[in-house]
């Protein structure tokens, strides 16, 4: 493909390129070594990463081997997600674990690649990588579970695809 | 259009309930007897039906008499359909990164006025 039709900014495209993958790729209309640090800088991941709900960024050490932990708090309840760095190249990738309180013992593997597209603007690759399907569904359909509270709009359209 | 969305309701409420996800999930997987389903749930035979019921009612799933039980398979309304999830999935990571934009912004601007 040829770069005449220009990529847009601002929306996610979430793809299964096999069995036990999840693919997101996204175009951040800032530079590469800003969505760096937005990514590894705790006070600015506590000001996205929770869509909205409060996250305390208990530990985020971006170095081989370091860990990190966030807490997401909503309606009373909290959510907990950890990991470990596999591999940290700064600014274009980096390699972690995945893992959430509710389903201890299944990790994922999150492969970030962080594309300087030349033109002040970057392209976000992540690829998740499960053990099994299983597990793969498994999130895919958490993401299903976190939509339930949209409008009967929303619900209509997935209907209406799917029936 | 009353009918419709009434139909709308009813997909509705049969999926508002964790129980009845569950018992999606697991439909999803292999087809399962009321009482297998009964019993994976903690639940009466008759609390299964009910379940059942509604979601039969709302065509998210099927059942048939096989000898003395009854089968639930997943019904024409699939909702174990990967480009649904991936849909849903999508709509969940577009609120992170939609609120990773803003961050960049005002990081942005802060970079600027130094």
């Amino acid at each position: 493909m040829t770069t005449a039709v220009k990529q847009q900014a601002g929306t996610s495209v979430v793809t299964t390129p096999s069995d036990r993958e999840i693919r997101i790729e996204r175009i951040f209309d800032a530079p590469r070594e800003l969505v760096w640090r937005a990514n590894t800088e705790p006070k600015l991941v506590a000001q996205w990463w929770g869509r909205g709900n409060q996250l305390d960024v208990e530990r985020l050490d971006v170095t081989k081997g370091g860990r990190w932990r966030y807490v997401e708090h909503h309606g009373g309840q909290s959510d907990g997600f950890e990991g470990r760095f596999a591999e940290v190249v700064r600014p274009e990738r980096i390699v972690q674990t995945f893992e959430w309180d509710g389903m201890p013992g299944y990790p994922c593997r999150n492969t970030a690649i962080l594309e300087d597209l030349g033109d002040g603007r970057t392209r976000l690759v992540e690829t998740s990588l499960f053990f099994t399907k299983e597990e793969r569904d498994g999130m895919l359909q958490s993401g299903m579970e976190q939509g339930m509270n949209q409008s009967f709009v929303e619900l209509d359209k997935l209907l209406a695809r799917i029936k | 259009m009353v009918h419709y969305s009434t139909r709308l309701d009813t997909a509705f409420g049969a999926i508002s309930d964790p129980t009845r996800r569950g018992i999606l999930e697991r439909l999803g997987r292999a087809d399962a007897s009321i009482g297998d389903l009964a019993s994976a749930f903690d639940m009466t035979l008759t609390g299964m039906k009910k379940h059942v019921t509604v979601l039969e009612d709302a065509k998210l799933v099927t059942t048939r008499k096989v000898g003395r039980v009854r089968l639930c398979s997943l019904g024409p309304r699939r909702m174990d359909d990967e480009t649904a999830w991936i849909a849903r999935y999508q709509r969940m990571v577009e609120e992170r990164m939609s609120r990773l934009d803003a961050v960049l912004e005002r990081e942005k601007m802060k970079g600027d006025q130094r």
